[in-house]
């Protein structure tokens, strides 16, 4: 049976007063507590934008759009974490319905990139085209919206265009964050 | 290990959990985690047995808390120590006195080492 290798002892932890084996490192703890420090700065930075919601679902984060014309209200949430259901609200002015009909067309980054699960309520009919969806819903006259339950599920800067006939198109950042 | 150590590791596992399985509920996944979490603690062990600097990043360095009737109050303090910490190690240890200690030792695992003056002198 062969034999397991050795090597002697060497007494090479450094000793305080001569006497206990501490191997203490005062110089590298010294530097630590300092990269400790700058460290902090950096956590506390963190949590300050997760607190004023820079980092999303905050109330920086949240944004409101229009058209000059007031045919729509856009309340949506600038800055979104991946995965996290989030609402986006449309309020539509009076100008936005057409014989009892609200037609809303959006860009595919709606579906594709921002996760749009669901139409709150359901549209009459949706359409794709023009490089996005177009939505009809039965509407009549007063305060009316559309709501959208988006859960995104690609991290990145998005654009989103929104539009209904007669008023100019709403052009939306959204970013995403891991 | 402290008991609320303890509850601070399992509270972080669960917070981490959800980021890191997200919805992959599959058998592949679990291995291929539990895999990947003995591989970097293998390769953490490796490297600091390899490279000293590394292993003193990663588990920092024994500090003396008290010599000969001295405490080191720069360490003590940067530490976020307390002498009745140093006296519950030594109480464990069946000291009464801090005149009885001849060191204390925060170790690498956190814990407080006494070494008692008839052993240190």
């Amino acid at each position: 049976m062969p034999s397991l290798r050795t090597s002697p002892v060497e007494d090479s932890v450094p000793r305080i007063n001569n006497e206990i084996a501490v191997g203490e490192d005062l110089e590298f703890q010294r530097r630590w507590w300092r990269f400790e420090n700058i460290l902090w700065i950096f956590l506390v930075a963190i949590l300050a934008l997760d607190v004023t919601g820079l980092l999303g679902r905050g109330y920086l984060a949240k944004g409101t759009a229009q058209t000059k014309d007031g045919a729509m209200v856009v309340k949506y949430e600038r800055i979104e974490r991946f995965k996290t259901p989030s609402i986006l609200t449309i309020q539509f002015g009076p100008s936005a319905l057409q014989n009892g009909k609200l037609i809303l067309w959006t860009s595919d980054s709606l579906v594709k990139d921002l996760g749009a699960q669901r139409v709150i309520p359901q549209p009459e009919a949706s359409v794709i085209g023009e490089g996005g969806l177009r939505y009809v819903f039965d509407a009549t006259p007063g305060p009316s919206s559309v709501q959208f339950a988006l859960e995104p599920g690609k991290i990145g800067l998005h654009h989103l265009t929104l539009r209904v006939p007669g008023s100019e198109d709403l052009k939306l950042d959204v970013a995403v964050l891991p | 290990m402290t008991p609320f150590e303890y509850v601070l590791i399992f509270f972080i596992g669960g917070l981490t959990l959800t980021a890191m399985v997200g919805d992959d509920r599959s058998i592949a996944n679990a291995y291929s985690q539990i895999i990947a979490v003995a591989a970097a603690h293998f390769a953490l062990t490796w490297m600091k047995k390899r490279w000293y600097r590394f292993g003193l990043i990663v588990d920092g360095t024994p500090l003396v808390l008290l010599e000969k009737g001295k405490w080191r109050t720069e360490t003590m303090s940067k530490s976020l120590i307390q002498d009745d910490d140093v006296m519950a190690s030594a109480r464990d240890k069946g000291l009464e006195r801090l005149d009885q200690i001849d060191y204390a030792v925060l170790e690498r695992n956190s814990e407080i080492s006494i070494i008692p003056a008839s052993k240190g002198s």
